[in-house]
């Protein structure tokens, strides 16, 4: 427990440190609705959570591998891979559960990796990367193809007066927080991640972090048929910026690397500090290529504040 | 029975990649015998000279249980600040220093967060990777690439006795590194690390600063990589995909470097060839561009298991 | 009227890598008993409750208890038979609750699968409350003090409604008050018919509160009595008495040198009294002790390893303030002449793949700067082995072709190598045969008359005798006494330590 998080949290908590980014997030917030008209305008809003949604999604995921001290760098790929079989011309009743059987194959894959064979996890998921990213391109090379309409229904529109982002978002947040917070399980990974001696409470520690990884990929499909009824088709690249974008937002929020400390909100805050950033930056036509070196410097500043023995991988 | 268990003591020493390579060459000969000619063969190799050279600065920091992903975004960079003609004036040797300082400098930067900050290696890497990325991107924006100055070209072109000069170099660069790693304190040291960090640090071995060098020097071999790839190239261009570190990661693991093995030369030498002649033998067999990277995917993780099952049965 | 015992272990026996850690032991638990397991280093004590704690697995005998034969694989199993252990080693999670480390893998559930935070806690109060700590259930094991976190690992012991509570070296992180808190507990459980088992060293509270006592010496049975029948001094006789073997070269008579290592005011910790320890050339010192009282801590303070709470160190006149940096410790303590030799040479010493001729020539390499070319040493690698009779065919095997005594030698060779004039060895002879053993013995005393200085610490203190020239006992983190080793026995050792 770091001395700042001990300071702004008090000594119950293993969230770390999120009230930072918080008021980080809060103070942009201000700032942008002095300086444009257009941020704090309901349509601005509304194209901030939906920016925001699917990353919220996949840092979850995200989120849950580094608890147990992994690293998911297939997620991107996952989210890829996702939009390019929903594009195709097969009905949904196909293609969804192809997505989601996919994803579990990715996430066991990654998981027996890491836990019987004993590959690092960024190898494991680098490679895994790779494999999933050339399945993509040999499912979409280039960008098209037909969503089918159900998808579209589900992310656009409202549902009894609420925008659709709105409630895909929240349904996540509230299947993530009982999953993390609100269960045995949950509980389990804080363990894992926060040593090597959990093993010896008779927790199944293989188990549990095969479960993390499966859990990761399926994130990262549901973020990928989000993305696939927004963009209405399917993109062989549209997901590679989720990988960096989730551990900088999961860092972020508080989270950290080495496992056992972090949370939900954290998690959600730092999404909503990115996406702020992003959506402010646009607002004010700094060019999307300076975004890309703000996003990248941000993770970087972020990474060097967390403290650690190690030196290397 | 003796004999066996020390034979096969030896086997699993070998590294992978001479038997990779062993069976590809044999089923290149087998499908296309008239491919196995130098100057065709030395055609191919030219082609994964950059990824040749990102892999001797790879295997540096692998060795000391650190990775590289920022390689590719040196490469778009040096690879921009040629072909843009924002240089346009700057004499040759002036242009080539500039750019060898841009690889130095990204090494630097990423040692120090890595060594001195205990930063993750992954994370630096990829975060210097995307600056680097949306640096080009930005200043392509405006003022766009154009074309590569044709010294370059000639320069790629050359042949000694049929075989192309990028290979030559390359190789000699290798040998180069080889001989640096093994001879000097240096190597010492980054074979030290990769053995046991531990013993490392209790025997005296200035490990940070081993971990800062080893980055260093990694970055510099991104941008000499690049400099070659620039010159293969006619425009500049600002796309890049994710192959050339990945390959580079899987070169160098198939290579029989791996975190916590002492670094050698040859072996990964030896795994990006095998990458040439799995090109050429997946085009021959009619292998289109998406196979090729998840054949690659594939390949460094099935290293990466087989040596966790060997180091789960040495134990 | 004789009670089923709740625990009987026969004939038990245990080796570790050929040697043997118990041969043929006895042990046994009736209920409502406090009962002692004590010995000297090496003994068998820990391996004896490791089994019965299902962390390691017997060779050979037989445990039943309440009368059924029963064999742990698991300390999960152990723990579900009815054994909980509180280890020295804490197992506790830093990030989960109090609460949450204690109903580890069997937390209560509410009716929506929500775990149930408010009965845990409550329950983990209750326990807490009848131990005497105010401590919030709900406050994370990481925030909490050593001494704290060491009566929660004893809380989950006690509430785990187990009827054979282990207790391993308990009040090693206690105060007083704290000590009588627990024995209080430990009646109560004596009082429900429960057996303790009391793992320990201080005499006081062996004879306090436990009513039998069973000595273990060198893996065997010495003997198990009430603790009524005996007085201390004849207690440390049954711990120890072996004979002095002839292993040891023959000491020099004191030539007295100049000193060359002086540490001063030293704090293990913010409540340890200061120490003082002086190394004069040509001298062999050892601090002895019974395991884990600060030997370690002290030496590794000197390169960094460990962050004492002040004092100051003078190697040769220069004088450092502690802390010392743990980058740059070793380093500049090997530029003074100073080699630390590790005690782990598997973990922490050895480059297991790389080959000998590495793993020797490696302490001079680091003395150079990166670029330059590595020497090859190849004068200094032939000597080293000669002279330290290592025995390989060629200098380029992998160490971990080596015999242990050959391996132990080649990591002393690279101190040795490096010129370094003060030595402080961790465990010289681990796992070293006897007659590497011998051999290691005569180069540390030959090293010492050619003007070496060496700091020795040793979990075998005849060794200790049988080698140094003088003694420290360390006990509770600092000197407790000083002897020549000429005159030292390990009756007088353990007494100091014991009593000091």
């Amino acid at each position: 427990m770091s001395q700042l998080s001990r300071m702004f949290l008090g000594a119950n908590s293993r969230d770390g440190l999120w009230t930072v980014p918080l008021i980080v997030a809060l103070a942009c917030c201000a700032g942008l609705a002095f300086s444009t008209a257009e941020f704090a305008s309901s349509q601005n809003i509304l194209n901030l959570i939906a920016q925001a949604a699917p990353l919220i999604l996949v840092s979850i995921g995200q989120m849950i591998v580094i608890l147990v001290r992994g690293l998911d760098l297939s997620v991107g790929s996952v989210v890829s891979l996702t939009t390019g079989i929903l594009s195709l011309n097969v009905p949904v009743y196909v293609s969804v559960p192809a997505v989601m059987l996919a994803a579990v194959a990715i996430g066991l894959l990654n998981g027996i990796s890491v836990t019987t064979f004993r590959v690092h996890p960024i190898i494991a998921t680098l490679s895994m990367m790779g494999i999933v990213q050339g399945v993509t391109m040999f499912v979409r090379p280039s960008a098209g193809g037909t969503v089918p309409p159900e998808i579209l229904a589900l992310v656009s529109g409202r549902l009894f007066g609420i925008y659709m982002p709105v409630i895909w978002v929240i349904v996540a947040i509230l299947v993530a927080w009982k999953v993390v917070h609100g269960s045995r399980f949950g509980l389990h990974l804080f363990a894992i991640g926060g040593g090597e001696t959990a093993g010896t409470f008779g927790i199944a520690e293989q188990r549990n972090v095969l479960a993390a990884y499966v859990l990761s990929s399926c994130f990262a499909a549901v973020a990928g048929i989000f993305l696939a009824g927004r963009i209405v088709s399917g993109d062989p690249n549209i997901g590679t910026q989720y990988a960096v974008d989730s551990i900088t937002a999961v860092a972020l929020g508080g989270t950290q690397l080495a496992g056992g400390i972090g949370s939900l909100h954290g998690t959600v805050i730092g999404c909503a500090l990115l996406a702020i950033i992003a959506n402010g930056m646009n607002l004010l036509n700094v060019s999307a290529f300076i975004q890309t070196i703000v996003k990248g410097l941000i993770l970087l500043a972020v990474i060097s504040l967390q403290p650690r023995k190690t030196i290397g991988l | 029975m003796k004999r066996l268990s020390n034979l096969s003591r030896v086997a699993l020493r070998i590294p992978p990649s001479y038997i990779v390579f062993a069976v590809l060459l044999v089923t290149l000969w087998v499908m296309r015998p008239n491919l196995i000619d130098v100057a065709i063969l030395g055609t191919f190799a030219r082609q994964v000279v950059p990824l040749g050279i990102v892999v001797l600065g790879q295997l540096l920091v692998i060795s000391s249980r650190s990775i590289d992903l920022s390689a590719g975004g040196v490469i778009l960079l040096v690879n921009y600040l040629i072909s843009s003609g924002l240089l346009y004036d700057w004499p040759v040797c002036l242009i080539i220093l500039l750019c060898l300082g841009v690889g130095l400098s990204v090494g630097l930067a990423n040692g120090l967060l890595v060594g001195k900050r205990r930063a993750s290696a992954v994370i630096v890497t990829l975060a210097l990777n995307i600056i680097l990325i949306g640096l080009v991107e930005y200043l392509a924006n405006g003022k766009p690439p154009g074309d590569v100055p044709k010294y370059f070209r000639e320069l790629y072109n050359l042949r000694f006795w049929s075989l192309p000069a990028p290979v030559i170099f390359w190789i000699a660069l290798a040998g180069l590194m080889s001989a640096f790693l093994g001879r000097s304190v240096f190597g010492r040291f980054v074979w030290s690390i990769g053995s046991n960090p531990i013993s490392a640090h209790f025997s005296g071995v200035p490990v940070e600063r081993t971990v800062v060098l080893a980055h260093t020097i990694c970055g510099l071999m991104s941008a000499v990589a690049a400099l070659v790839q620039t010159s293969s190239i006619a425009v500049g261009s600002v796309r890049f995909g994710p192959e050339l570190v990945m390959n580079s990661i899987a070169a160098t693991i198939l290579g029989g470097v791996v975190f916590g093995r002492p670094a050698l030369v040859w072996g990964p030498f030896v795994g990006v060839l095998c990458f040439a002649l799995l090109f050429v033998v997946m085009t021959t067999m009619g292998v289109q561009e998406p196979r090729k990277l998840i054949a690659q995917g594939l390949i460094i993780l099935l290293a990466a298991i087989f040596y966790g099952v060997r180091s789960k049965s040495n134990s | 009227m004789t009670m089923q015992p709740l625990v009987q272990m026969t004939s038990v026996s245990k080796s570790f890598g050929g040697i043997a850690a118990l041969e043929n032991v006895d042990f046994q638990l009736l209920p409502g008993s406090v009962h002692a397991l004590t010995g000297e280093n090496g003994a068998g004590k820990s391996t004896l409750m490791k089994i019965l704690a299902g962390v390691v697995q017997p060779d050979g005998g037989m445990i039943r208890k309440n009368g059924q034969i029963v064999c742990f694989a698991s300390p999960r199993e152990a723990l579900d038979a009815g054994v909980s252990t509180v280890f020295q080693e804490h197992s506790l999670l830093p990030n989960l609750s109090i609460a949450e480390n204690m109903f580890l893998g069997k937390e209560p559930v509410t009716k929506f699968g929500v775990t149930d935070r408010v009965r845990m806690e409550r329950e983990v109060k209750q326990v807490l409350y009848g131990l005497g700590l105010k401590l919030d259930p709900a406050t994370l094991v990481g925030n909490l003090s050593i001494a704290e976190r060491q009566f929660v690992e004893i809380a989950r012991g006690i509430s785990a409604r187990a009827d054979v509570v282990i207790l391993d070296e308990p009040t090693a992180a206690l105060n007083a008050a704290d000590v009588e808190v627990l024995n209080t507990q430990i009646q109560s459980l004596k009082k429900q018919q429960k057996a303790v088992v009391y793992i320990s060293h201080r005499m006081e509270e062996i004879f306090k509160v436990c009513d039998t006592i069973t000595v273990l010496k060198d893996g065997r049975n010495v003997d198990t009595v009430p603790v009524s029948s005996i007085r201390p001094k004849q207690l440390i006789g049954m711990m120890v008495g072996r004979e002095l073997s002839e292993l040891f070269p023959p000491r020099p008579d004191q030539t007295r040198g100049e000193v060359v290592l002086s540490i001063d005011g030293l704090r293990l910790t913010a409540e340890a009294t200061p120490c003082s320890i002086v190394l004069r050339r040509g001298e062999i010192v050892a601090l002895a002790g019974l395991e884990g009282q600060g030997q370690r801590e002290l030496v590794r303070s000197l390169v960094g390893e460990y962050v004492p709470h002040g004092g100051k160190v003078a190697v040769r006149g220069r004088e450092f303030a502690f802390p010392l940096s743990e980058e740059r410790g070793i380093r500049e303590m090997q530029a003074l002449g100073l080699g630390f030799v590790p005690e782990d040479r598997k973990l922490e010493g050895l480059f297991l793949d790389l080959s000998l001729a590495h793993n020797l020539t490696i302490g001079l390499h680091s003395r150079h700067f990166e670029l330059k070319p590595a020497a090859a040493h190849r004068e200094v690698i032939a000597n080293s082995m000669k002279s330290l009779s290592i025995k390989a065919a060629r200098p380029s095997l992998p160490v971990n072709a080596l015999s242990g005594g050959n391996q132990q030698k080649v990591l002393l060779g690279r101190y040795l190598a490096l010129g370094a004039d003060i030595l402080i060895i961790e465990e010289p002879t681990r796992g070293v045969d006897v007659g590497a053993k011998a051999e290691i013995y005569k180069l540390l005393r030959d090293y010492a008359n050619a003007g070496g200085s060496v700091v020795v610490l040793s979990r075998e203190t005849l060794e200790l005798i049988g080698l140094c020239d003088r003694l420290y006992v360390i006990h509770d983190k600092h000197v407790v006494a000083e002897m020549p080793a000429k005159s030292a026995t390990e009756h007088a050792i353990l007494e100091a330590a014991l009593h000091g």
